[in-house]
């Protein structure tokens, strides 16, 4: 997944939002214009409560075999077993759950990290900017993996080390999205106001500076969620997930390891990742609604396939000569 | 009176804007007006009224969501008959236009001398070394020093790019130029000569010119005559002399008497209200909430644009009762 | 306001040598971190006593921090980066190898992405709206979204049977000449096409939404007055025009790049720096595994400025 989220690449609705007129009618007109974003959302939220549930959907434990190895899907078991004779569907849904933690926590790090960077560089400018933007640039152009890689297998494979090393690494293009947008905030009349009035610089980010961005964070890192759960499968392909757990990328690892591929076995190897691509849809989808919404950048094109429409006939009220 | 030597007959033009929902935007409603070689007509309102719509109408450049009807008719031929297809072989040879803001008309990635030499070879009218000639020339005719042709639109100043694409303009040698607030965003100086730029090209070259603006000063000052347009209708037509001093509509009037006067002490007017939404149906006449005329007749029937005096023409029922007495 | 082209290329050097810098200087403390004794991180314990000597000289073992630092930058800049832990031969040799097997592969497969990628985002967006934009556009985001091992895996399990599951060549028989080439590409085929689908998605987004952009440009209007023929306007005025924030992107995507071939190599095998760095994670090779970073991270920031170049080139307005 490429870390630059700046540019908007499913720009598919007509019209651009007027920004955030009131919370409830937002979504409703969020939803309206950019029906993708509905799906995203559904997506995503079918999976979080399966993941959330899943000890009250299955009766199997994630933990034990049922020494059935390599089962094809069966009434027992709707997906299978793997190798070591773990249900599929049980793994599947402990495997969403620490995924989507791993998601969500690396992306609040990355959030967290970015927000701060981007709101200082583009509150503050001047050498502020100039120093955490050029570490930004650094960050970006660093490939970003082999490093998780390295700090991962140097660290230890603790759940907290992934989702810190994930996160951490991640917030230079939040960074960017938020500065620029900070930076355009900044120039509006009530904010120099507010500071001829003598208020300090904390007031100023955090009573208008900050709802102002906040709703572009959050659209950033949903998106951010989506790398973050690439980023998983990619360090848990490599071994150096956290071996206690189940996640998405350790089955698909496993379904490597297990020869699959080779021998057919399709149940251990497709589930896992079409769940993947789901949340990673998902959330794209979603993310990028949002944020199109947000940052108006449509306008018309000039050039359609279609033509303007004669209409031939008579006109009414013709005028009298 | 239907003289066949007319350059550009535009009849009865109406366009409509598809908004979803199953409604419509009546934007330009029954426009009609003639032009000949050598003559200068504005197209003069506020933003919103049509005029810009009607133009690209001509030029047939409107989005897919416009449905138009009416006709065009260039040099005997009916352009409109077929839409797309037939105007597209007019476009730049007979009929040319300059955009509004033509900072961003050109190609800010292209050379100056590209952008005009290109529609000269694409329509086969030169090319090569000749084109390249003539593309100084029109430089050189419009103001610019012909060198410049070898730079990009960002190294020009705002008004070397609007006089670079008036010459870009004149690359095919068209007979109607159409000018779409070509003198917006530019200062006054600037806008000075452009204005007068545009009144020696049609004198020297014969060139036909639309002004659509809503600079009334501008148009007094390069246009024989006009027409006024409000709410997607023209409400009132005749020569710069009439309606300045002689207006026959009450829009015309306030219109003009708004124009701020730099030398004189009289108020500046502006007239209060807004133009009415055009994707409702109207009843009456549209400019009668905001008229200061207005009497019973005007709330429920709408003004026809009849001609009051030769070329003079008004939509208004104050005529009528003039006529009357 | 001629541009300086020297000053240009000149200021983003030094910002990918300080890049590469900071890489460095990052390995060097990395290595610290790594459990085990300094000499082992460098050397591993299958080394001759010989070279572990010389190593500890080279290395400024047993000097301070500092001055093992210094002594670091100069190996580097030697192309010293220790020994391969596995075999326990110079890091840079062998990865310089693997390297040369790995580039056609990723060249193939990245080519495919971007022209595919262009091809269908200029097209998408001329033809907005219809069903081809929405078709091509899902499809992107669907193909954006796979993980990339996992994709690799799915093209193993659909089509093996006719193309090779793994591996650079057959294992079996020994061609020579243009069979052996032929070996090779039958082999690269799958790999290739794996990275380039799942590359291909982000950039039919990314022309795509510049594409409209440019569309909705001025000079798009005025190419249409002035009659010049559809096709004209799309490619050498709009495309021109996007082909600006396409080439950025691109770069930034490069990144990406990197960590799909480490994993395509893996699933299929390729015996390229990717399945090397996949090796040296699961034998613990420090020093292959820090090697690869750094060679990883020169082809990014390479990357970048060419980008950077052709920007200058294509953009006139670009000064700075």
């Amino acid at each position: 997944m490429s870390q630059d989220l700046s540019q908007s690449p499913t720009a598919m609705s007509p019209e651009p939002l007027r920004p955030m007129p009131k919370r409830r009618g937002f979504f409703r007109q969020l939803i309206h214009d950019r029906p993708q974003a509905a799906v995203g959302l559904a997506i995503v939220g079918a999976l979080a409560l399966i993941a959330i549930f899943a000890p009250l959907l299955t009766k199997y434990d994630p933990y034990v075999s049922t020494r059935e190895l390599r089962q094809p899907p069966s009434a027992q078991h709707w997906l299978g077993t793997d190798d070591g004779g773990f249900d599929m569907v049980t793994l599947l849904m402990y495997g969403t759950r620490t995924s989507m933690i791993i998601g969500l926590a690396a992306s609040f790090v990355s959030m967290f990290l970015g927000g701060a960077a981007g709101i200082t560089a583009g509150y503050f400018g001047g050498r502020i900017d100039g120093a955490i933007m050029r570490t930004a640039d650094f960050f970006l152009v660093i490939p970003e993996v082999p490093l998780m890689v390295i700090l991962a297998a140097i660290f230890g494979q603790s759940l907290i080390i992934i989702i810190l090393v994930i996160g951490v690494l991640l917030w230079a293009g939040t960074a960017r999205v938020i500065r620029a947008q900070v930076k355009s905030v900044r120039e509006r009349v009530y904010v120099k106001r507010t500071r001829s009035l003598g208020a300090g610089n904390n007031r100023i980010i955090f009573r208008h500076i900050l709802p102002q961005v906040g709703p572009l964070l959050v659209a950033n890192t949903v998106l951010v969620v989506a790398v973050a759960i690439f980023d998983e499968t990619f360090i848990s392909f490599l071994g150096l997930g956290d071996p206690s757990k189940v996640s998405l990328g350790k089955l698909i690892e496993n379904a490597f390891q297990a020869g699959s591929a080779s021998r057919g076995e399709w149940w251990m190897l497709v589930p896992p990742g079409v769940v993947v691509t789901l949340l990673i849809l998902g959330c794209t989808l979603f993310g990028q609604a949002l944020e199109d919404a947000l940052n108006p950048r449509l306008k018309v094109s000039y050039l359609s396939v279609r033509s303007f429409t004669i209409r031939r006939g008579i006109s009414e009220n013709k005028g009298e000569a | 009176m239907s003289d066949g030597s007319r350059l550009l007959d535009v009849r009865d033009l109406n366009v409509w804007f598809d908004l979803g929902n199953d409604r419509t935007l009546h934007a330009v409603q029954n426009v009609s007006f003639t032009m000949d070689a050598g003559r200068r007509f504005g197209l003069v309102g506020e933003s919103g009224c049509g005029k810009t719509t009607s133009i690209l109408a001509v030029m047939g450049l409107l989005p897919p969501s416009a449905t138009v009807s009416g006709q065009i008719i260039l040099n005997g031929e009916d352009i409109m008959a077929e839409g797309e297809k037939t105007i597209r072989s007019h476009r730049w040879n007979d009929i040319a236009m300059i955009f509004q803001g033509a900072m961003n008309a050109l190609n800010p990635v292209k050379r100056v001398g590209h952008q005009i030499v290109e529609p000269m070879e694409l329509h086969g009218y030169a090319e090569g070394e000749a084109a390249e000639k003539r593309s100084r020339e029109l430089l050189d005719l419009v103001g610019i020093p012909p060198d410049r042709a070898d730079r990009f639109p960002h190294e020009l100043s705002g008004g070397m790019r609007q006089r670079a694409a008036i010459a870009m303009s004149l690359a095919c040698e068209p007979k109607i130029l159409l000018a779409d607030e070509p003198t917006t965003a530019l200062d006054v100086m600037v806008q000075a000569q452009i204005l007068r730029l545009l009144v020696s090209l049609s004198d020297d070259l014969g060139l036909a010119l639309v002004l659509v603006t809503h600079d009334l000063p501008a148009v007094s000052e390069v246009c024989q005559d006009a027409a006024v347009m409000y709410a997607g209708e023209i409400v009132e037509t005749g020569t710069m002399d009439e309606l300045f001093h002689d207006p026959k509509h009450p829009y015309t009037r306030l219109l003009f008497a708004a124009t701020p006067d730099l030398f004189g002490d009289e108020q500046v007017l502006s007239i209060a209200g807004s133009p009415p939404r055009l994707d409702e149906p109207l009843v009456g006449c549209p400019f009668c909430p905001r008229c200061d005329s207005d009497f019973a007749r005007c709330v429920h029937e709408r003004p026809v644009l009849r001609e009051l005096s030769f070329g003079h023409l008004a939509a208004c029922h104050l005529n009528d009762i003039a006529e009357q007495t | 306001m001629k541009r300086s082209r020297g000053e240009y290329i000149a200021k983003r050097l030094f910002f990918a040598f300080v890049t590469v810098f900071v890489i460095i200087t990052l390995n060097f403390f990395l290595f610290r971190l790594v459990p085990g004794s300094p000499l082992n991180r460098l050397a591993g314990p299958r080394a001759s006593v010989e070279d572990r000597n010389r190593l500890r000289q080279e290395f400024g073992l047993d000097d301070s921090v500092f001055k093992q630092y210094t002594a670091y930058l100069n190996q580097v800049a030697h192309g010293n980066l220790g020994l391969s832990y596995r075999n326990s031969e110079p890091v840079v040799s062998v990865v310089w190898d693997k390297l040369k097997i790995s580039i056609p592969m990723v060249l193939l497969g990245e080519a495919f992405a971007i022209i595919f990628g262009i091809i269908t985002g200029v097209i998408a967006a001329a033809r907005r709206r219809t069903w081809f934009d929405r078709g091509s556009t899902t499809a992107a985001l669907i193909f954006y979204s796979f993980p990339t091992q996992w994709f690799g895996m799915m093209m193993i399990l659909f089509f093996a049977p006719p193309f090779p599951s793994g591996g650079r060549t057959d294992f079996f028989a020994s061609y020579t000449g243009v069979a052996y080439l032929l070996d090779v590409l039958k082999h690269m085929v799958l790999p290739s096409l794996t990275l380039g689908l799942v590359l291909y998605g982000e950039y039919t987004l990314i022309v795509r939404s510049a594409m409209l952009e440019s569309l909705g440009e001025d000079y798009v209007l005025t190419a249409r007055a002035k009659g010049l023929p559809r096709r004209r306007i799309i490619w050498r005025h709009a495309f021109r025009n996007a082909l600006l924030p396409v080439v950025t992107l691109v770069a930034l995507s490069l990144a990406y790049v990197v960590a799909g071939s480490v994993l395509v190599e893996t699933v299929f095998s390729w015996p390229g720096i990717g399945y090397d760095f996949y090796q040296a994670v699961f034998a613990d090779d420090w020093p292959v595994m820090q090697a690869i970073l750094l060679i990883l991270t020169l082809f990014v920031v390479f990357g970048n400025l060419i980008a950077d170049l052709m920007l200058f080139k294509l953009d006139p307005r670009v000064t700075e």
